[in-house]
């Protein structure tokens, strides 16, 4: 299905047309509180875009999401609210923080890639318990079960993001950028030796990719995206606290990837979405909403292990292979003969 | 006050004593701390024990293991409080329903998924499975945890019995954790090697291809394996809740097995065990000084072990699979 001549998949317009009239008409029909729930979205949208190249592009199933996002949410919040003497702008500190969480994360990346899969994946889990007793009680740096409070929002050449609305159209851009960047991931030497190492470790390695640094770098760009959310939820809520760097938060990134399709970047934006959204709008039954999230991620799981992405796929290529038969049926049957 | 690390001699070799040593610490305090080490590692060994049978019968990481053991210890105070039956007659009654448990367990997270292509999606229908009961378990008893009534008490104070040998106290609570998880481990074990049915699961474990040919039904086995498996997650749980008290957090339990699993390597009971056993005591000992770090402490030694012996204190290194 596509117009021959411009080469666009028709289900690609339909998606850039209701991403567009969602950024146009979302604020304008939004009050205060559902703009700060649909930019919590966004914000974990970039956390997730993190799982989706770990484990959607590279099969690695690391649970390190929320150590880095509280790596990038402490380390602005102490150079911006002023704790440390220090008062930095947004974009300064924003490079300075991508800068130090390529560094940590390369470096923990190195050390936890000597172990293999399952072993790599338990040891995320240590990453998450260790980071997480220490956001939760170190107080010269994390502030202690306090948290930290009053962090400067965001501001670019002179400009601050004063409420939510403006935040909205930030993020957006910032989404759009992270989408890009992981569109991008995915055609280059990188993404191709990442999805080979995702099918088949041993034939990647036979291929000579370099396994370990492969898996590296991915592990330091989830890293980097996931301290890059964190960095924008200690701007945006301008107070970070440790119950935002759990293991149980770590599953829920997970889950938005997987509930959107693991390797689709409009699937893991539209999972993000939905797991922030769908407890506003259910709010209703409040009490029994963890409940049906969680029976919900189990059927999920049977019905559609790719998420809504495969979904769509799957549906989309039967039809296709409908419209396809009706097409071969009215035009040749010599096709079978030469068969 | 002083601490840190030393070597203290013993029988002409040294052995390096990672506790907080001062005026406070003696003899008595270092062996109840080991025995709150001891009590705490078997209920990590319990959930460890179960991990480890999960993935040895169908290779499925079972990330609702805690909040399994967060429901038994709902289900024994719900028995326990609410019906008020006594000791004799609430044993039966709460292994009949652990035994359903992991029947309906089964069924509902891994019978619909076991041709999955995607080996991940067990692993993420396992932690929809963790969020799922554990507001099961809220809507059900509420989200005030409920104190438990220790397993032995003091007939004039009412309270949790002491056993006192010379100057040590020791919870009586403890002690018993400790006897109940040997024997279930124990019972376990000679399931496995000595008698017929777990002869049976072993082999549906190895090949379940060639098992059903043997004509062993591997349904059944999966099935007992996993009612195994819930029993002993939720007899941990009854033993561990008059220690915390029952609440449907109780499931942050399953990280510390977790650790003790690799520690001890992974895929192997054995080791799963002895590993579970020395987080419980690096945590006992760790909180003594530090409480607020222990988890800390627990999992830099994971990663400690895992960075210098990855395939852990008992496993063997395995060649990759091609």
């Amino acid at each position: 299905m596509r117009i021959n001549k411009l080469n666009i998949k028709i289900s690609n317009i339909v998606i850039l047309i209701a991403a567009v009239s969602f950024v146009l008409v979302a604020p304008r029909i939004t009050a205060g509180y559902f703009m700060m729930v649909v930019n919590m979205g966004l914000i974990f949208a970039i956390a997730a875009f993190g799982v989706c190249v770990m484990l959607g592009i590279g099969g690695q199933l690391s649970f390190a999401t929320v150590s880095f996002m509280g790596f990038g949410a402490y380390f602005v919040a102490n150079l911006t609210s002023g704790r440390m003497g220090i008062i930095m702008g947004s974009i300064p500190v924003i490079i300075l923080m991508i800068i130090a969480t390529t560094v940590v994360a390369f470096s923990i990346g190195l050390v936890l890639f000597k172990l293999k899969s399952a072993y790599f994946t338990f040891a995320t889990i240590g990453l998450v318990q260790v980071s997480w007793s220490f956001y939760l009680s170190y107080v010269p740096l994390f502030g202690g079960p306090d948290g930290i409070s009053r962090i400067a929002t965001f501001d670019i050449f002179g400009f601050r993001a004063e409420d939510f609305h403006q935040w909205f159209y930030i993020l957006v851009v910032f989404v759009l950028i992270v989408v890009f960047l992981v569109e991008r991931i995915k055609c280059t030497q990188l993404g191709r030796s990442l999805a080979a190492i995702r099918d088949n470790e041993i034939a990647a390695q036979t291929l000579g990719i370099n396994i370990y640094m492969t898996k590296v770098i991915a592990f330091t760009i989830a890293g980097v995206l996931a301290a890059f959310a964190g960095a924008l939820y200690a701007m945006h809520s301008q107070f970070v606290s440790a119950d935002m760097f759990t293991f149980e938060r770590t599953t829920t990134y997970i889950i938005m990837a997987m509930l959107g399709g693991v390797n689709n970047t409009k699937g893991v934006l539209v999972g993000s979405m939905l797991v922030t959204l769908l407890p506003e709008w259910l709010r209703g039954m409040q009490q029994y909403l963890q409940l049906i999230f969680g029976v919900s991620v189990i059927l999920l799981m049977v019905f559609m292990p790719m998420g809504l992405a495969g979904l769509v796929t799957s549906v989309g290529k039967r039809l296709k292979r409908k419209l396809h038969v009706n097409k071969k049926l009215a035009t040749s049957t010599g096709m079978e003969a030469k068969r | 006050m002083s601490f840190g690390m030393f070597y203290h001699r013993k029988d002409n070799e040294n052995y390096l004593v990672f506790i907080v040593w001062d005026d406070t610490v003696d003899i008595s305090l270092f062996i109840s701390l080991s025995v709150n080490g001891f009590a705490m590692g078997m209920i990590y060994a319990l959930i460890a024990m179960g991990l480890i049978l999960l993935i040895r019968a169908i290779g499925v990481l079972n990330f609702a293991q805690g909040d399994l053991l967060m429901f038994g210890a709902f289900i024994s105070s719900a028995l326990i409080l609410d019906l008020e039956l006594p000791l004799y007659a609430m044993v039966p009654v709460a292994l009949i329903s652990f035994a359903l448990i992991g029947v309906i367990f089964m069924f509902s997270v891994y019978w619909p998924l076991r041709d999955a292509s995607y080996p991940v999606a067990h692993i993420i229908s396992t932690m929809g499975a963790s969020i799922a009961l554990r507001e099961i378990a809220t809507l059900i008893w509420g989200s005030i945890p409920r104190s438990m009534p220790p397993l032995m008490r003091d007939s004039e104070t009412g309270r949790a019995a002491v056993l006192r040998i010379a100057d040590i106290n020791l919870q009586w609570q403890f002690v018993l954790t400790i006897i109940v998880g040997a024997v279930l481990i124990i019972l376990v074990f000679i399931l496995f090697e000595k008698l017929y049915a777990g002869r049976m699961m072993q082999a549906a474990a190895q090949d379940k291809y060639a098992a059903e040919l043997l004509g062993i039904p591997t349904i059944l086995t999966t099935a007992a394996t996993y009612i195994i498996v819930v029993i002993l997650a939720s007899v941990g749980g009854y033993m561990v809740s008059p220690i915390f008290m029952v609440s449907n957090t109780l499931g942050v339990l399953q990280l510390r097995a977790f650790a003790g699993v690799v520690i001890g390597g992974f895929g192997n009971i054995k080791g799963a065990i002895i590993g579970s056993l020395f987080v419980g005591v690096v945590e006992s000992f760790g909180s003594l000084h530090f409480s607020q770090y222990r988890d800390a402490i627990v999992f830099t030694v994971l990663i400690v072990v895992l960075l210098f012996r990855p395939q852990g204190f008992f496993g063997e290194k395995v060649a990759d699979k091609a």
